[in-house]
């Protein structure tokens, strides 16, 4: 039950976001399970970037705050790390002076003269110390390189091979684990969160997608922009959120499976838009990637603190889902559901994540499913024979939902109005319609209960203490369980709507601790209006980062 | 269809002599002389009275939020390009909350037509001043006068790179009703702002201060000329209606090769395999 821990520090522009993730596939290549975790600053140069792996021949979930393999290819890691005895630092300890109290092991690679000798330019001293890294942790050589081959215009992969060979010969195997690296796991994948989402709304046959970019939720756009002509998807940077949303509904009322995806402030523009998609109950899918804020906050860091904005989000009252996944796995599998809720439903779907888990790299065995089916809900399909005629667009055909129609249709018009309205979708304010409406379209409710998965179970049924989470804390839980039985924990995989009197029956006997990254719990709040059950032990953290491994097992320890 | 045929058989609620009316029928007549099916014809609405125009029309429509016609109007064309696309807004609603998407959807030109309904006025919220109201008018959100400069929307579209750009009137109905089969006819964004008077709360544009400034470009006009097109929208005392700039640009939709063959609505909403993106995850 052990990992080790490996960390690349530099100033941004070093290509540390390039280095780090390869090293990541590297290990896993060798058949190691690994976690990769980036923080990094809102600039372009300078700073301090720094990608940390957790690797393990066991199944690695998450991140420990441990270091004990430091790459440093600049003054600014010292500046920033806290260097401890046993840590093994790769440094250029000609050009970094360090001060005397400072002591680790250190290993020593001339980078600026190997640079300066082969007439090597700067960027490629993440290869030489990729290259040292490889040979201190027995990773065959052939892997790095093929990996540079895969990721290197041709014409630079053979001096960032050279690099790296130099980097190679000033590392003999020294760090030793008894590691038996796991041949299944050099098939597996590695990839980011957000990429979980990008690759679950293509196989939900999303046809368009629309935002404007926000860290942390930017590579999604990203993504999808790169495969939108391979796919046939419309992927559009719009002007500003609010067209991003809007657009998106438009294009969902065309008929076509529509998305947009951002963090809290680009969904603070998007706000009036959600009320829209309710109101005319046109499906929408919508990826809310968390970072602190307010405002514009901390860009590149870590908070789980919208919960309580999107279920409220937007004036009045009125059905949304939100769904909050809390690895790889149920990001995909939900994204694909969340398209199928949204058009089965006609209301608007969050999938929630956050820097943390949108950023952050995971091991995963696979994403292909078998069972997973595309259900679009009802659509009417026309009729000839008076195809100038309107359409009751908004009379309920079964559990709430009514007949939705593509424009086009032959005997299908209506009109979708941000008004509240009548059956075929003319303005009515009288209160009979409204009473009818607001029922029905919360009947929906009862019905999307049935769907969502109740919180689960973690760990030993009968521990100590039980841990109640949302979204990516998961992950921390489910590796501080390999080390402890002190604890299980209750993950929400879902949090709206959920059958609640069900929520009341798990919770039952169990003494509850809220663990979340943000300042006032805030599903701990939710579940107290919702069932009654106030929990008072709340373990809290908002600076940012995600919960640590050691800090949880520390907190279960100190049993607070 | 005949221009009748495309009455939705709800009643207007317009004012007695309210633009709307006129605007409406030329919107009906355009539909009818293109041929054009109304379940064919998606109508974008804005707030305002210019957005009722969607409850009279027996077409397909989408009543959005303030300001927010031409995002829908995108969305719903690029899923859908078979579909004819117009959105009817106000200056309030275009040239105030939409300012920003105005600009943005001319960069795009893409086939859809926009009217806007200028009559210089917020009219269904009362009477406060809008960004095309004059310089001094007294409103109830301006009580000493406004101290804005007047936005010249022609201008602003011209200079944003606008391909069509049009100006109608609600008292020539028989000319807009052939800007707008111009606009729908026009292969990107067709923008014609139709010049109306609000009959209860505006007070200097009435009919009879456009019946003696306006009148109407003809053949010896070349709209295929910038300058041309930039001195008539800075005209001053005089008032120049019908087509002041048209030139011929990429079509938005004709860029994407996604939905070069079919529409989007055709390509997508189907089980993809993604063993491909998967594999480079390995």
């Amino acid at each position: 039950m052990t990992v080790l821990t490996w960390k690349i520090g530099g100033p941004a522009g070093f290509g540390i976001m390039s280095a780090g993730p390869m090293f990541a596939k590297a290990l896993k290549r060798s058949g190691y399970s690994v976690q990769g975790y980036p923080e990094y600053p809102s600039i372009i140069r300078g700073g301090y970037n720094c990608y940390h792996i957790t690797f393990s021949n066991e199944s690695v979930f998450s991140v420990y705050k441990r270091c004990d393999i430091l790459v440093a290819l600049d003054k600014v890691v010292f500046d920033n790390e806290d260097i401890t005895e046993n840590m093994t630092v790769i440094a250029d300890f000609d050009s970094i002076k360090l001060s005397e109290d400072i002591v680790c092991k250190k290993i020593h690679i001339p980078i600026k003269n190997i640079l300066k000798e082969n007439d090597f330019p700067d960027i490629v001293k993440n290869s030489i110390a990729l290259g040292a890294s490889a040979k201190l942790l027995g990773v065959d050589e052939n892997i790095v390189f093929k990996l540079f081959e895969e990721s290197f215009p041709a014409k630079v992969v053979n001096m960032n091979i050279e690099a790296a060979k130099k980097g190679m010969q000033y590392c003999e195997n020294v760090i030793q684990n008894n590691f038996k690296p796991d041949d299944k796991v050099k098939d597996y994948l590695v990839m980011t969160g957000n990429e979980a989402i990008a690759t679950g709304a293509i196989k939900a046959g999303v046809g368009f997608y629309s935002t404007y970019p926000m860290t942390p939720a930017s590579s999604i756009l990203h993504y999808l922009a790169g495969v939108a002509e391979k796919y046939g998807i419309i992927v559009k940077h719009t002007e500003d959120e609010i067209a991003g949303i809007i657009m998106a509904i438009g294009a969902s009322y065309a008929g076509v499976r529509a998305m947009t995806g951002t963090s809290g402030g680009g969904l603070s523009l998007m706000t009036e838009g959600v009320g829209l998609a309710a109101m005319i109950e046109t499906p929408l899918v919508i990826a809310l990637s968390q970072r602190p804020g307010p405002a514009t906050g901390m860009p590149t860091w870590t908070e789980q603190s919208d919960l309580k904005f999107v279920m409220n989000i937007s004036q009045d009252e009125f059905v949304r889902i939100v769904l909050t996944p809390g690895d790889l796995k149920e990001l995909f599998v939900m994204t694909f559901e969340a398209f199928n809720l949204a058009d089965k439903y006609q209301v608007p779907v969050f999938v929630l994540t956050d820097k943390f888990l949108s950023e952050s790299h995971f091991c995963v065995d696979n994403l292909e499913y078998d069972g997973l089916e595309i259900d679009r809900g009802y659509i009417f399909e026309g009729d000839e024979s008076k195809p100038m005629d309107f359409f009751p667009r908004y009379k309920e055909f079964k559990n709430g939902v009514a007949m939705r129609v593509n424009p086009g249709t032959p005997g299908g018009l209506f009109k979708a109005p941000g008004n509240e309205h009548d059956d075929f979708g003319f303005v009515a304010t009288d209160s009979k319609t409204r009473i009818k409406n607001q029922e029905r379209r919360f009947r929906k409710e009862n019905y999307i209960k049935d769907e969502l998965p109740l919180p689960k179970l973690y760990g030993n049924e009968n521990a100590e203490i039980t841990f109640v989470c949302w979204g990516s804390t998961k992950l921390p839980l489910m590796e501080a369980l390999k080390f402890t039985e002190k604890f299980n924990f209750i993950h929400f995989s879902a949090v709206n709507p959920i059958n609640w009197e069900d929520v009341k029956n798990i919770f039952k006997g169990k003494k509850l601790v809220a663990i979340e990254t943000n300042f006032t719990g805030q599903l701990a709040s939710i579940i107290a209006e919702k069932t009654g059950i106030v929990i008072e032990d709340k373990f809290l953290k908002y600076d940012g980062r995600p919960f640590f491994v050691e800090e949880i097992l520390d907190f279960v320890e100190r049993g607070r | 269809m005949k221009a009748m045929e495309f009455n939705s058989g709800k009643i207007p609620v317009w004012c007695p002599g309210c633009g709307n009316f006129a605007i409406w029928n030329a919107i009906k007549g355009a539909l009818a002389d293109l041929e054009l099916n109304g379940k064919d014809v998606v109508n974008v609405s804005g707030i305002g009275c210019s957005g009722k125009m969607l409850n009279h029309l027996r077409t397909y429509g989408f009543h959005t939020l303030h300001g927010r016609t031409l995002p829908v109007a995108t969305g719903v064309k690029l899923s859908n390009h078979k579909l004819t696309v117009i959105v009817n807004g106000g200056d309030g609603d275009g040239y105030g909350m939409g300012a920003g998407h105005f600009i943005h959807a001319i960069r795009r030109n893409l086939d859809i037509t926009y009217l806007v309904h200028d009559n210089h006025i917020y009219g269904l919220t009362t009477g406060q001043a809008s960004p095309t109201t004059d310089k001094g008018l007294k409103s109830k959100s301006t009580p000493s006068g406004v101290i804005d400069e007047p936005l010249n929307p022609l201008a602003v579209a011209l200079n944003a790179g606008a391909a069509f750009v049009a100006r109608g009137y609600s008292g020539e109905v028989e000319h807009l009703k052939e800007l707008i089969k111009e606009g729908i006819n026009f292969k990107g964004f067709a923008y014609i702002d139709i010049l109306q008077p609000c009959v209860t709360f505006g007070k200097k544009y009435s009919y009879e201060y456009y019946d003696e400034r306006i009148y109407k470009l003809d053949e010896s006009y070349d709209c295929t000329s910038f300058e041309n097109a930039l001195k008539k929208v800075w005209e001053k005392d005089k008032i120049a209606l019908g087509i002041i700039y048209k030139i011929q640009k990429d079509e938005y939709t004709s860029l994407h090769p996604q939905i070069k063959e079919k529409t989007l609505l055709e390509t997508t909403g189907k089980i993809r395999d993604i063993s491909e993106e998967l594999q480079s995850f390995k």
